[in-house]
C-alpha cells in the first residue's frame, strides 16, 4: 500500500512536471493523455465486460462537436460562425473562451452519457460479433449524419474558437496539457475505484458467462448500461478537449474518426493487456511513442510499420504487455507459485 | 508490490527516451533557409499531395541553382522539412505544432486542400509563423482575420461560377437549370456556394443539389436523377476522385447533358486516363500552360510545363504550378524584407506585388490572391483520340472556342 502511494505520487509529479521537462512535446503529451483516457474507458467494455465496442468513438465525436458548439453558441450566433464564407469575424475574449470551454466540457460529458444510456438500452442486448458490428455502424452513421448538418459546418468543417491572447506562446499548450492530464487523473481515479467494487466482478461475470450471471440474479442489462455510460462520460470529455486542441473539426476525419481513433483505442488496450487497470495506460503510451517514431523515421511507410507492429503484438503478445509480464513474472503480480508443487507436477509427466 | 517496480522502471525508460529524442533544427542553419510543410503523401489526397510536393521541390531546385536567396548580403538556399499528414486534419494540426515547436521551423508552406489548411492556419497564426499556401482555396480561410496566411490562388467560390454565366450566355441570356453534386469537404462545398451565388445572380434554377461522400467512388444515384431531369448544366466537384468518378460513370451510363463543369480535371489526368470519354468536359483551373505570364526562374508556362514533364514524367497540373509559385513568393519576400525576422517577412509578404509564370500575385487583407483570375478549359480530342485541354474562357486567354452543347452519346 505504501509502495502504491509512492508510485502514484511519483506519477502525479511526473505528470505535472512533464510539460516543463519536455516543453516542445506538450501537444504530443496532451494527445497521449487523451489516448490513455480512450483506451482505459474502452477497456471497461472490451476488457472487463467482454463487449468489443467500436462505438465509443460516437461519444468522443459527440463531445467534440458539443463542446465547440457550446463554446461558440454561448456568445455568438453559431450559424454565422460556421457559415462558410461568412463575412464577419468573431473573436472570443479570454473570459468568454474559458467560460465557454468550461460549460462546453460539462455538456460534452453529460449529453454523451445520456445518449449512451438511451442507445445502450436498445443495443446492449446484442452479443459478440453482432454488438461489434452494430457499434461500428453507429460511428460511421454519426460521421455521415454530422457531415450534413449545416449549423455545425457540415462538410466545411468547424473551426473551434482560437486560443485567446493570454500569457506567453506556451500557454495554449500548457492549458490543454493540464486539462487533459486532469481528465486523465479523473478517469484513472474513477476507474480504479470502481474496479475495487462488486461492479467489476459483475462485469467480469458478464464477460465469462452472461447467462450464468443472469441466472444468479444479476440484472446484467443495468450494469452493462452503467458501464457504457461511464465510458461515454469520459470519451465525451476527451473529445471536447481534442476539438480545442486540434482547432478544426471535420465530421469523419477528426470527430467520428472510427478508422483511426476508433480502432486505435481498441489496439492500445489490447497491446497493453485488456482486462487490466494498467494495461491500457502502458499500451497507449507504447503505441503513441511507436507511432510518433514511425512517423519521423519511416515517412510514407508509417502505416506499414504500424501494421508490422500489430502483427508482432498479436503473435508474440496475444495477452498484451501486462499479460506477458504476468506470465513471465507471476510472483511480481502477487501470485504465489508453489515451486514444490509445480515441480511435482512436472515430474509426474 | 513488485509490479510497481516494473511500472517505475517503465516510466523512467520513457523519460530517457523522450529526453534523447529532442532534436532541434533552427530555421536558418548556415546558408539554409528551412521551411516546413505537412503534405498528404498517403490517404485520399495523396495524388494531389505529390503534385504539391513536386511543385515545391521543383521551385527549390530552380531557385537554389539560380543563385538562391540574397538576404543581408549573404546567399541562402531553400530546404524543406516534409511530414506526411495522411490527408487528415487532426494529423496536420499536430504536425504544424511539431514543425514549429520541435523542429523550430519559422516559415511554413501550405498543405494540400482547404480542410488541412484550415487545420494548420490556427497553429501558424498562434505562433506568428508566416505561411504561404498554394492549395487552400476555401473562402472561409480568408474571413477569419488571419494575419500570417497568404494564398497564391484565387478563392474556391470563383472556380465554377463562370461556367454558369457561360451557360446563360449560350442560352441567349435566359436562365438555365443546374444540377449540382459536391463532395462533403471544405473546398468542394465552397465551390458549391460560388455556383449558388451565380445561380441566384442569373435567376437560374437548381434542380439537383447532391452531397457526395468523401470516399468518392460512386455517384450513380445523382446521374440517374440527371437523366430524368435533363438539366442544362451538370456541375461536379470532389477533388481528383470526383473528376474520375464523374467521367467514368457519365460515360458508362451515357448521360447526356449540354454542359458538364468540373474541377481537378488536370490533376486527375482525365484526358490521359479516360481519353475521348472525357471530351467536352469544362474544367476550372488556377493556371494553364498557355497563359502568357512570365518570370525569371521558370520563364513562362510552356517552359515550366516542359521542364516539369522532363523531371517528373507527367504534365504539371495547376496544383504543381501554384506550389512552385509559393516558393517564388517566399524568395521575393525574404529579399525585400532583407531579414529573417518573422514580422518583417510577414509585412513583406503582405506587400507582395509580382508576376510569376503562374500569374500575378497580390494579396488582399484576408490573404487571398486578388490579382489572378481563374480560367476554364475544355477537354478537346482529335479524331485519333489524342486529347488536350484548351482554354475557352475568359476570352482574354481563350485559345479555342467553347463547344456547346455537348453532342449526345448516340452521336459521338
Amino acid at each position: 500500500m505504501k509502495n502504491n502511494l509512492i508510485l502514484y505520487i511519483g506519477i502525479l509529479i511526473f505528470g505535472i512536471a512533464a510539460p516543463f521537462i519536455f516543453p516542445a512535446f506538450k501537444v504530443q503529451l496532451s494527445i497521449l493523455c487523451v489516448l490513455i483516457v480512450l483506451a482505459t474507458t474502452w477497456n471497461i467494455q472490451g476488457g472487463e465486460m467482454g463487449y468489443n465496442s467500436f462505438g465509443n468513438i460516437l461519444f468522443y465525436g459527440l463531445g467534440m462537436y458539443l463542446c465547440a458548439s457550446v463554446q461558440v453558441g454561448m456568445f455568438f450566433p453559431l450559424a454565422e460562425w460556421t457559415e462558410s464564407g461568412g463575412e464577419k469575424t468573431f473573436v472570443h475574449t479570454p473570459v468568454q473562451f474559458f467560460q465557454g470551454m468550461a460549460v462546453g466540457l460539462i455538456v460534452a460529458a453529460v449529453v454523451p452519457t445520456i445518449v449512451a444510456g438511451l442507445i445502450g438500452y436498445s443495443i446492449l442486448g446484442l452479443r459478440g460479433h453482432y454488438f461489434a458490428i452494430c457499434t461500428l455502424g453507429l460511428g460511421v452513421a454519426a460521421g455521415e449524419i454530422s457531415g450534413g448538418i449545416e449549423i455545425i459546418g457540415a462538410g466545411q468543417g468547424f473551426t473551434t474558437p482560437p486560443f485567446p491572447d493570454v500569457g506567453s506562446l506556451d500557454s495554449r499548450g500548457e492549458f490543454f496539457y493540464f486539462l487533459s492530464f486532469f481528465v486523465l487523473v479523473l478517469t484513472f481515479v474513477t476507474v480504479r475505484s470502481i474496479y475495487t467494487t462488486r461492479f467489476k466482478l459483475i462485469l467480469n461475470a458478464i464477460r465469462d458467462n452472461e447467462d450464468k450471471a443472469e441466472a444468479m440474479g444479476i440484472e446484467t442489462m443495468k450494469y452493462k448500461i452503467i458501464g457504457w455510460m461511464i465510458s461515454a462520460f469520459f470519451c465525451g470529455l476527451a473529445g471536447g478537449i481534442m476539438g480545442g486542441l486540434v482547432g478544426y473539426i471535420d465530421s469523419t476525419d477528426v470527430a467520428f474518426d472510427g478508422r483511426e481513433m476508433g480502432v486505435f483505442m481498441v489496439l492500445m488496450a489490447i497491446l497493453g493487456g485488456k482486462g487490466t487497470l494498467w494495461g491500457p495506460i502502458i499500451g497507449a503510451t507504447v503505441f503513441h511513442i511507436f507511432k510518433e517514431g514511425f512517423w519521423t523515421f519511416f515517412l510514407g511507410w508509417q502505416y506499414v510499420a504500424l501494421g508490422v507492429l500489430i502483427v508482432v503484438i498479436v503473435i508474440y503478445f496475444p495477452e498484451g504487455i501486462m499479460g506477458w509480464l504476468r506470465e513471465k513474472y507471476p510472483e511480481r503480480f502477487g501470485e504465489v507459485v508453489d515451486e514444490k508443487d509445480r515441480k511435482a507436477q512436472v515430474e509426474l509427466k | 508490490m513488485r509490479l510497481n517496480k516494473i511500472i517505475l522502471s517503465f516510466v523512467s525508460a520513457l523519460v530517457i527516451l523522450f529526453s534523447t529524442s529532442v532534436a532541434s533544427f533552427a530555421k536558418v542553419v548556415g546558408d539554409k533557409i528551412i521551411l516546413g510543410a505537412a503534405i498528404s503523401l498517403t490517404g485520399k489526397y495523396s495524388s494531389n499531395g505529390v503534385h504539391t510536393q513536386n511543385g515545391y521541390n521543383m521551385a527549390v531546385d530552380r531557385i537554389n541553382s539560380m543563385g538562391g536567396v540574397k538576404v543581408g548580403g549573404k546567399t541562402y538556399k531553400f530546404d524543406i522539412i516534409y511530414y506526411d499528414d495522411e490527408s487528415n486534419p487532426k494529423r496536420a494540426a499536430q504536425l504544424a505544432e511539431r514543425l514549429i515547436s520541435q523542429d523550430g521551423v519559422e516559415f511554413m508552406l501550405g498543405p494540400y486542400s482547404s480542410g488541412l489548411t484550415k487545420a494548420i492556419a490556427p497553429v501558424t497564426e498562434k505562433y506568428g509563423v508566416p505561411m504561404v499556401e498554394a492549395n487552400g482555396a476555401s473562402r472561409s480561410l480568408f474571413t477569419k482575420g488571419y494575419k500570417y496566411l497568404f494564398a497564391v490562388l484565387a478563392p474556391a467560390n470563383l472556380y465554377l461560377d463562370v461556367a454558369i454565366d457561360l451557360a446563360v450566355e449560350k442560352n441567349n441570356g435566359k436562365p438555365v437549370t443546374v444540377a449540382m453534386a459536391f463532395e462533403q469537404d471544405a473546398f468542394s462545398q465552397d465551390v458549391r456556394l460560388g455556383v449558388l451565388d451565380a445561380i441566384k445572380r442569373t435567376g437560374s434554377k437548381k434542380v439537383i443539389d447532391d452531397k457526395l461522400p468523401k470516399e468518392l467512388n460512386d455517384m450513380a444515384a445523382t446521374l440517374v436523377k440527371v437523366k430524368q431531369m435533363k438539366p442544362d448544366v451538370l456541375v461536379v466537384s470532389g477533388h481528383t476522385k470526383g473528376a474520375l468518378t464523374a467521367i467514368r460513370q457519365i460515360s458508362e451510363m451515357k448521360v447526356d447533358v449540354p454542359m458538364l463543369a468540373m474541377t481537378h480535371c488536370d490533376a486527375a489526368k482525365l484526358s490521359k486516363q479516360h481519353g475521348k470519354n472525357s471530351q467536352y468536359a469544362l474544367c476550372a483551373s488556377q493556371w494553364h500552360k498557355t497563359l502568357t505570364y512570365k518570370d525569371n526562374f521558370f520563364k513562362d508556362g510552356m517552359t515550366y510545363d516542359a521542364d516539369f514533364t522532363k523531371e517528373f514524367g507527367y504534365a504539371p497540373p495547376y496544383q504543381a504550378a501554384e506550389s512552385s509559385a509559393a516558393l517564388l513568393v517566399f524568395k521575393d519576400a525574404f529579399e525585400r524584407a532583407n531579414s529573417f525576422d518573422q514580422k518583417k517577412v510577414r509585412d513583406a509578404l503582405a506587400a507582395t506585388n509580382m508576376q510569376t509564370f503562374y500569374g500575378n500575385i497580390k494579396f488582399a487583407e484576408g490573404g487571398q490572391n486578388v490579382d489572378k483570375p481563374m480560367v476554364l478549359f475544355q477537354v478537346m480530342c482529335d479524331d485519333a483520340g489524342k486529347c488536350e485541354n484548351k482554354v475557352v474562357a475568359p476570352t482574354k486567354w481563350a485559345s479555342a472556342k467553347l463547344i456547346h452543347p455537348i453532342p449526345s452519346w448516340s452521336k459521338r
